[in-house]
């Protein structure tokens, strides 16, 4: 809207308008426009109400049902209603009650005379007959046309005037929209895992103190650590802790949350995303050779390599490199240490061959169907050569729900990262939970898996933008919802 | 008939329509693999020498390895200058068969394909119903090297024995009578008497039975069944068949197990035999208590199956449920459901898991209720993609316009039609679950400790790496044998069932 403010003249206004009445029309929208507005509602309301009385359209509308009732149309379509029904039971073989055939006879013809009643009204005002029909939007429109309701409206309802902008921009809208999502989603979890940890049968008092602890040291630990607080509170702080970073201390160890995962994330997050760096650049030029010789020995080999790195579990692949590598053939450290980087290959490794075997299948699969597409001939009839219909038109479209399978992907390898940081002894977010969990160290296990799922939920943003941006399909769609 | 291919394309047409040239050559390529891998693992450095038993097998191996090779060549041959496989070729087929001495599935399979110049879908049933039962025999025969057997050892191999003969007499009526669509009458206690020997768990032998009962039904009458169409399309692709034939293998032996293996050999303590090396009493050695790796991972088939299939159907049905009434309904309840699945959906599987089993306590129902909550949400994704597909069908408003009810027309007409996308998805994830259930038996927070579950065996077994590593080699290769056939299978099963992909 930075261009057109220059331009305060009536396009302008019609222009916030339009885009005024369109918002209205969503019922989450009308509600945020509505609220964030708050003082111009309240002045557009009052106006609407006295307009609405004062120009004799309510009255109009009043006359115009009496005189249709007097002139018998209501009973015309009960009755129509009535023998509908009766006609409808009859084939179906139903017996309805007279009551209940009533009843639905009075629905259906109060709904279907209400609907005339609305058409006379209209036919009439676009013929001149009846006055304009107002509603709320359209009093907006013609108030705004006013310059001093324009002016007062600019210093009252600012935040109106964001979110009207954000609406008018179809990238900002999406972006948005998405962020609203992930926060709720956010939001979501912290509750859910929340509500797993406190309705669980464990306590963390007598496992923290011991088999001889007295109920006065259990109710002491319980009230030091707000767990004998009711619920609601306890999920109040909890959500409070997790958006300001604070989570208190853990139960065992007295360590603080929080900072225990800053140290302990990163570890995780580099690892993992070395490792999906690395597996994408093996997996794409592997995906694509394969679809460009399908059913090749080639092919098949890759394939079947492929799926056997599905197959194997990340702990036992980790077992057979630490039993190869370190102890028969020394080569690489078997534990690893963040200072020694030869200790980060076989980590890396055994994170990134699922993600590897998934990314290089379906960049198979993906280009194998791009290629048989319409489009592909088209660019082979017109003489391209081999490598730029492969390179520019293939690759590029099929390239959609191989970020899918990144993205996807790299969330089940940041969440199940678990299982290869205790193989190597990686003191990462996975191996602090699962160490946290025997307790069970409630505000541990919540930030970790609650920050865990957070960055995934961005990851996942991330990635839904990325493609919104690269898919003219995608950016099309978005412009015209 | 001599009918030579004169140009290339010709020659590509002929070798690619005729399946036996295919699966000659990956028989022959995976048998030659596995030789290597034998002949690798008979030589130990330690000693400097070749452990005379496994080099036999290797041996053996290569032996076939080289005929099936040689056969591949022959098939080719035929193929360019014939345009047909000869007779003589198929002959060759028979001595092939051998190779199920060996255990060489892989060949034999083929080699019954090679025989037979006119496939069905009951014929290759038939023969993949014999040699589940003969491998269950093999292994189960295994026992007979220990000090004891369990007291019902008899029964069962009896039992196994019985079933064989079964079997193999109807894949040889079924090889002579079931070419066309019409089956002689005195079928039917054919078919009843293998659906009998099913109670295994021997499941081909199920999809046998029921294969022939529709045809007899049947009578010539319609094209054929779906479950003959299906089978059809699937057994062209040999791994999908393998990798069925290994999942119900692991099945028919989880259930004869009861009769045939002794599970105190699994969890007795024995210290007169701790870290014995792998020989004929103890096929794969025993672990640090002195229990049998063998027997133990044998019976930790039956808790991996059980987990994988509980963790998968569980949230079929759940997620399933939602799906439908989520993309049937729309609106409202689409947007409440979707939104509360986002939520769970966000959450990483494993982490969640961790996260119930921390709350409520490690233990086999907890485990699985843990697997099953973090499924959910894919399923009902898409079911509910499916669901929205479906529900736009004439045939739907065809049921709409009767006047039938929602509950019906979802239930009755859209929900059976829109099931194939989720049969291959919970294939595929059954694989996922068992990985998952032995990762956290593996970090202590799935099966209880002290029963053989191939998770807990590894743990066990990793604490022995680098002494007596096979303690944790042979149950990851049990673990990635069952992943890789689930994987195969849903591969097989998403060519079979979606029809676009054909």
């Amino acid at each position: 809207m930075t261009g057109d403010a220059a331009a305060t003249g009536y396009g302008f206004t019609d222009r916030i308008a339009a885009i005024y009445r369109k918002m209205y029309i969503n019922p989450a929208y009308r509600l945020l426009l509505l609220l964030l507005g708050a003082p111009i509602t309240l002045i557009v309301f009052g106006v609407y109400q006295y307009r609405k009385s004062a120009d004799g359209s309510r009255r109009q509308a009043e006359e115009l049902r009496a005189s249709l009732i007097a002139s018998g149309s209501k009973e015309r379509l009960l009755e129509e209603a009535k023998d509908q029904l009766r006609r409808k039971h009859a084939f179906f073989g139903q017996t309805v009650s007279a009551e209940q055939l009533n009843r639905e006879a009075e629905r259906l013809a109060s709904a279907k005379f209400e609907a005339h009643v609305q058409e006379r009204l209209h036919d009439g005002a676009l013929s001149g007959d009846y006055k304009q029909n107002l509603n709320f939007a359209e009093t907006f429109h013609s108030l705004i046309g006013n310059p001093l309701f324009f002016a007062l409206s600019w210093l009252l309802g600012l935040p109106m005037y964001v979110l009207m902008a954000v609406y008018a921009s179809a990238y900002a809208k999406y972006i948005a929209e998405r962020l609203f999502m992930t926060l709720f989603v956010i939001l979501g979890v912290a509750f859910v895992v929340f509500t797993i940890l406190y309705i669980s049968p464990m306590s963390p008092a007598a496992n923290i103190l011991g088999e001889t602890a007295t109920d006065e040291q259990i109710a002491a630990f319980n009230h030091l650590y707000g767990l004998d607080q009711p619920y609601l509170v306890q999920l109040w702080n909890t959500l409070k802790g997790i958006f300001t970073f604070d989570l208190g201390r853990s139960f065992s160890g007295n360590e603080n949350v929080t900072v225990s995962i800053a140290n302990k994330f990163p570890v995780t997050l580099t690892l993992t995303v070395i490792s999906t760096l690395i597996a994408v650049l093996i997996a794409l030029p592997i995906g694509i050779i394969s679809a460009t010789r399908p059913n090749s020995f080639f092919d098949y080999t890759f394939m079947f390599i492929a799926l056997l790195g599905l197959s194997i579990p990340n702990f036992w692949q980790g077992l057979i490199f630490i039993l190869n590598f370190s102890i028969k053939w020394s080569l690489l450290p078997a534990t690893y240490s963040p200072n020694n980087w030869l200790s980060a290959i076989m980590p890396i490794i055994v994170l990134g061959t699922g993600l590897t075997a998934a990314v290089a299948r379906m960049t198979r699969s993906s280009t194998l169907e791009v290629i048989h597409e319409d489009y592909i001939i088209t660019a082979r009839a017109k003489g391209l050569a081999r490598r730029t219909v492969l390179w520019k038109h293939a690759v590029g479209n099929a390239l959609i729900p191989i970020i899918t399978v990144i993205g996807l992907q790299f969330g089940a390898m940041l969440g199940g990262a678990a299982v290869t940081e205790k193989v190597f002894n990686i003191s990462g977010i996975g191996s602090f939970i699962v160490d946290k969990q025997f307790i069970p160290d409630i505000p541990s296990i919540m930030g970790g898996v609650v920050y865990t799922a957070i960055t995934i939920s961005i990851i996942n943003v991330i990635v839904d933008l990325m493609y919104a941006f690269f898919d003219p399909r995608i950016r099309s769609k978005m412009k015209q919802y | 008939m001599t009918n030579p291919a004169s140009t290339k394309q010709e020659i590509n047409f002929r070798l690619k329509s005729a399946s036996e040239y295919g699966q000659a050559s990956f028989a022959g390529i995976v048998s030659l693999g596995l030789a290597l891998v034998f002949l690798l693992n008979s030589y130990s450095a330690a000693a400097g020498a070749f452990k005379p038993a496994v080099l036999a097998f290797s041996i053996a191996y290569f032996v076939f390895a080289g005929l099936q090779l040689a056969v591949w060549a022959l098939i080719r041959s035929n193929l360019i200058r014939k345009g047909e496989i000869t007779a003589a070729t198929r002959g060759l087929g028979y001595v092939l068969l051998l190779s199920l001495l060996t255990a060489n599935i892989f060949i034999a399979a083929v080699a019954f394909q090679l025989i037979k110049r006119k496939k069905t879908a009951a014929y290759t049933l038939a023969v993949y119903t014999l040699m589940t039962t003969l491998l269950v025999f093999a292994v189960s025969a295994l026992n007979l090297f220990k000090p004891y057997v369990s007291d019902n050892f008899l029964i069962g191999m009896v039992l196994l024995l019985l079933s064989a003969a079964v079997q193999l007499i109807s894949l040889l009526l079924v090889g002579k009578f079931a070419n066309g669509t019409l089956l002689p009458a005195w079928m039917w206690p054919v078919a009843l008497l293998l659906i009998v020997t099913s109670v295994s768990g021997n499941l081909f032998a199920l999809f046998l039975g029921l294969l022939l009962i529709g045809k007899l039904r049947d009578k010539g009458y319609t094209a054929g069944s779906k479950l003959n169409d299906i089978v059809d399309r699937l057994s062209r692709s040999s791994t999908s068949m393998l990798g069925l034939l290994f999942i119900l293998f692991l099945l028919t032996v989880s259930v004869t197990s009861y009769l045939t293996f002794d599970y105190g050999m699994a969890i007795d303590n024995n210290y007169s035999a701790i870290f014995q090396p792998p020989s004929l009493e103890y096929p794969l050695g025993t672990d640090n208590f002195g229990r049998d790796l063998f027997s133990r991972i044998v019976f930790g088939a039956r808790i991996s199956l059980v987990v994988g299939l509980l963790s998968t159907l569980i949230p079929v049905l759940i997620g399933g449920a939602l799906g439908a009434i989520s993309g049937y309904y729309g609106r409202q309840a689409d947007n409440i459901i979707m939104r509360a699945l986002d939520i769970l959906y966000s959450i990483p599987g494993i982490l969640l898991a961790i996260a119930i089993i921390a709350a409520f306590g490690a233990s086999t129902t907890n485990l699985i209720i843990a697997l099953s909550v973090g499924a959910i949400p894919t399923y009902a994704r898409t079911m509910r993609a499916n669901v929205m597909l479906v529900s736009t069908l004439e045939y739907v408003q065809a049921a709409r316009a009767f006047g039938s009810g929602d509950m019906k027309i979802l239930f009755k007409h859209i929900v059976p039609n829109s099931l194939a996308p989720m049969i291959v998805k919970s294939t595929l994830t059954i694989g996922t679950a068992v990985i998952s259930t032995s990762s956290l038996s593996f970090l202590g927070l799935g099966v209880e400790p002290h029963i053989p579950e191939w998770g807990n065996i590894l743990k066990l077994g990793s604490a022995y790496l680098e002494t007596h590593s096979y303690t944790a080699i042979y149950p990851g290769l049990a673990i990635i044998g069952l992943v890789l056939s689930f994987n195969f299978l849903g591969d097989g099963l998403r060519d079979a069932l979606d029809p676009k992909l054909d």
